[in-house]
């Protein structure tokens, strides 16, 4: 694997999507700061919505919030790395690149930018005289393993989009009713008995609930769940390699 | 070092992509096959340089395509010591918004440098390409040649064990490619191996130590490049000559003086000149599209062992339409001993655009190099003139020559 590519890649992602700009890089804290304020202040100071089992105007705030970053990473892990070969093909036709390595820089790319809006949000947090628990320290634990579905998904769409174009609209689609079956602008226990057992099978399911745990019950997540997910990431990238292993010269004449 | 053996690449041609899928889980064919390459054999010793040629679509750029690995062939195991960079993948991932330097990161990088690579090597990139202060500037204000050089320059620090060049080399200017070309062989002095794809024979023949030459995908020839280069010279001229007109006699009279400007060394003398038609019948003019044969006798005033003798055919406005000599032509005329005459006869067929047009005459002693002696004895200037009339079974055009087009108009 070519450290050096993956790092270059990541620097490359950063410094292109905000080159010509006089800010330029901190562009990309001033995106998430805005956002984070208006849910805060929206949601918590000016509709007053009260999150059930808490007592803090912020409750419902950080409830969205812990887990809009966290999906957004993975939401963005995925449809990115659903196209990368498309995206990157000036570089795979010209260039022997392992094909593999390609979607573990845009995981690279997202990760920062997951830190950078964490780190914000912590900030902001801090303002609000929140009570910051040892359990915050979990969160890379769970982000992990949210990241490895991530790639191991990615990668396998990103194989597949090759043949069918039109997936890559097909996986955007996806993600915008995945959004709505996970429980990150409501809460799970409101849903209908019926909704609450099909939802038992939405991987993000269990990472956001771990996430609200940690932020907003402030109790250890479940990790029953989170095994689960991280097993099911597993096996996917093992099935991407098998896969990758009898369609590589495939990808590489239709790129 | 490169060693492939019998390396072949079929593309399969699909509808769409997703038939290739479809393929697959249902075991049915959706497909049909294009033969890219077959069956290629071939090995690059260190310090060599390798010459591939063919006609377009013969399949070379697949065939480099696979020995930098961007294409996984078929059949057939490829053997490669070290690290390959070809000159096709110049500039590759270059951003216009980027300063060059930054281009260089990134461009060194994906051809296989480390960061602490580039940061020792990058003073000699910016050093060869000669770019200066423009290495701070976005590429974007760059001129195309100054791209290709600080391309070059990337790729030509990256350390590659074999070199895999492309036409590419013939863009920048040509103090910049002769730079180039010099660094090459230093490359190749060092012991490493060059594989070298062009149209350009002489560069072929001056440049590498083997040739293959690939047509429709199978290797047709492989050994000297002279060789090979004649070989595959030959086959396009006969594929040339197909639908060339049969030629005919036209009016025929002699001429008068002529004046003519000539050098000579007085080694060698240019006793007689005269021009035929194809019935033998001297001429002074001729319907254009019609076959000429053209003998002069040269007398030697001592001996020449390597004697070549050129021909130039200028127009009205003393502009060259035609020139060439026995040595460009890789013909190897018989050695005079002095007194002795040597005839020349030279037959070709004349399609110029009517005109009156002059012949000058060259000679020379031991030929090196593309066209250049050690010894030019002679060169006369309109030793004789032509005059070139309009061929009544001809098409109307102008210009310089006819080039006799086949054109097809259809309605769709």
């Amino acid at each position: 694997m070519n450290f050096s590519l993956i790092i270059e890649l990541t620097k490359r992602d950063f410094i292109e999507r905000y080159s010509g700009s006089a800010l330029g890089f901190v562009w990309s804290f001033i995106y998430p700061l805005i956002n984070i304020l208006i849910y805060m202040i929206v949601f918590g100071t000016l509709m007053g919505a009260r999150l059930p089992g808490t007592d803090t105007v912020w409750g419902y705030g950080v409830y969205l919030i812990a887990g809009l970053i966290p999906w957004t990473a993975f939401a963005n892990t995925v449809t990115r790395s659903s196209t990368v070969f498309l995206d990157k093909k000036h570089i795979i036709s010209k260039i022997r690149v392992d094909l593999a390595t390609l979607p573990i820089f845009i995981v690279l790319s997202e990760t920062i930018t997951f830190c950078v809006t964490f780190m914000i949000f912590l900030g902001i947090l801090s303002l609000t005289g929140y009570l910051f628990t040892p359990l915050l320290l979990l969160i890379p634990l769970v982000y992990i393993v949210q990241q490895v579905f991530a790639y191991a998904l990615g990668f396998f769409l990103g194989m597949l989009v090759v043949f069918f174009r039109d997936l890559k609209e097909v996986v955007s689609i996806l993600f915008q009713v995945w959004f709505w079956f996970t429980p990150i602008v409501y809460v799970y226990q409101i849903l209908p008995q019926l909704a609450q057992d099909m939802l038992i099978w939405n991987p993000m399911l269990s990472v956001v609930s771990a996430y609200h745990d940690i932020f907003v019950y402030q109790k250890i997540p479940s990790f029953f769940f989170l095994t689960h997910v991280l097993v099911a990431g597993i096996v996917l990238i093992i099935l991407d390699c098998l896969i990758y292993k009898k369609l590589e010269k495939d990808i590489r004449d239709f790129i | 070092m490169i060693k492939i053996e019998g390396i072949s690449k079929k593309f399969r041609l699909y509808h769409s992509p997703a038939d290739r899928l479809r393929e697959i889980l249902f075991h049915t064919s959706y497909h049909k096959d294009f033969t890219a390459l077959e069956n290629i054999s071939f090995e690059v010793r260190n310090g060599e340089t390798l010459g591939i040629i063919g006609q377009n679509g013969a399949g070379k750029s697949t065939l480099l395509k696979i020995l930098s690995g961007i294409v996984i062939p078929d059949a057939g195991t490829i053997h490669i010591d070290g690290k390959v960079t070809g000159l096709l993948e110049l500039g590759t991932g270059f951003n216009t918004e980027m300063t060059g330097l930054e281009n260089i990161y990134m461009n060194g990088t994906l051809i296989g440098m480390t960061h602490d690579e580039i940061d020792r090597k990058k003073e000699a990139i910016i050093d060869f390409s000669e770019l200066g202060d423009f290495i701070n500037e976005p590429i974007k204000t760059y001129s195309s040649g100054m791209v290709m050089r600080l391309a070059f320059s990337i790729a030509i620090h990256a350390d590659p064990t074999c070199f895999l060049v492309d036409e590419a080399l013939s863009v920048g200017d040509a103090y910049f490619q002769q730079k180039c070309m010099r660094k090459i062989q230093e490359f190749r002095a060092a012991g490493g191996s060059i594989v070298f794809v062009s149209h350009d024979m002489n560069a072929v023949k001056t440049l590498c130590d083997m040739a293959i030459m690939i047509d429709h995908g199978k290797m047709i020839d492989y050994g000297e490049p002279k060789d090979v280069v004649d070989f595959y010279q030959n086959m396009v001229l006969k594929k040339m000559h197909q639908g060339d007109v049969p030629a005919e006699i036209s009016k025929v009279e002699k001429s008068s003086n002529v004046k003519n400007s000539s050098i000579s060394t007085g080694e060698v003398e240019l006793v007689l000149f005269k021009i035929f038609n194809d019935k033998d019948e001297e001429i002074l003019y001729m319907d254009s599209e019609h076959p000429i044969k053209i003998i002069f006798e040269v007398k030697a005033h001592k001996d020449l062992d390597d004697p070549h003798y050129g021909l130039m055919i200028r127009n009205n406005l003393g502009l060259s339409v035609f020139e060439t000599n026995t040595y460009c032509m890789n013909l190897k005329p018989e050695k005079i001993a002095e007194g002795k005459i040597a005839r020349i006869e030279w037959v070709m067929n004349f399609p110029l655009y009517p005109g009156t047009y002059s012949f000058s005459v060259g000679i020379a002693n031991r030929g090196f190099d593309i066209g250049s002696f050690e010894e030019y004895l002679l060169l006369s200037h309109d030793v004789d003139i032509i005059k070139v009339l309009l061929n009544s079974q001809s098409i109307r055009y102008s210009g310089i020559f006819n080039m006799k087009p086949a054109v097809h108009c259809f309605i769709k």
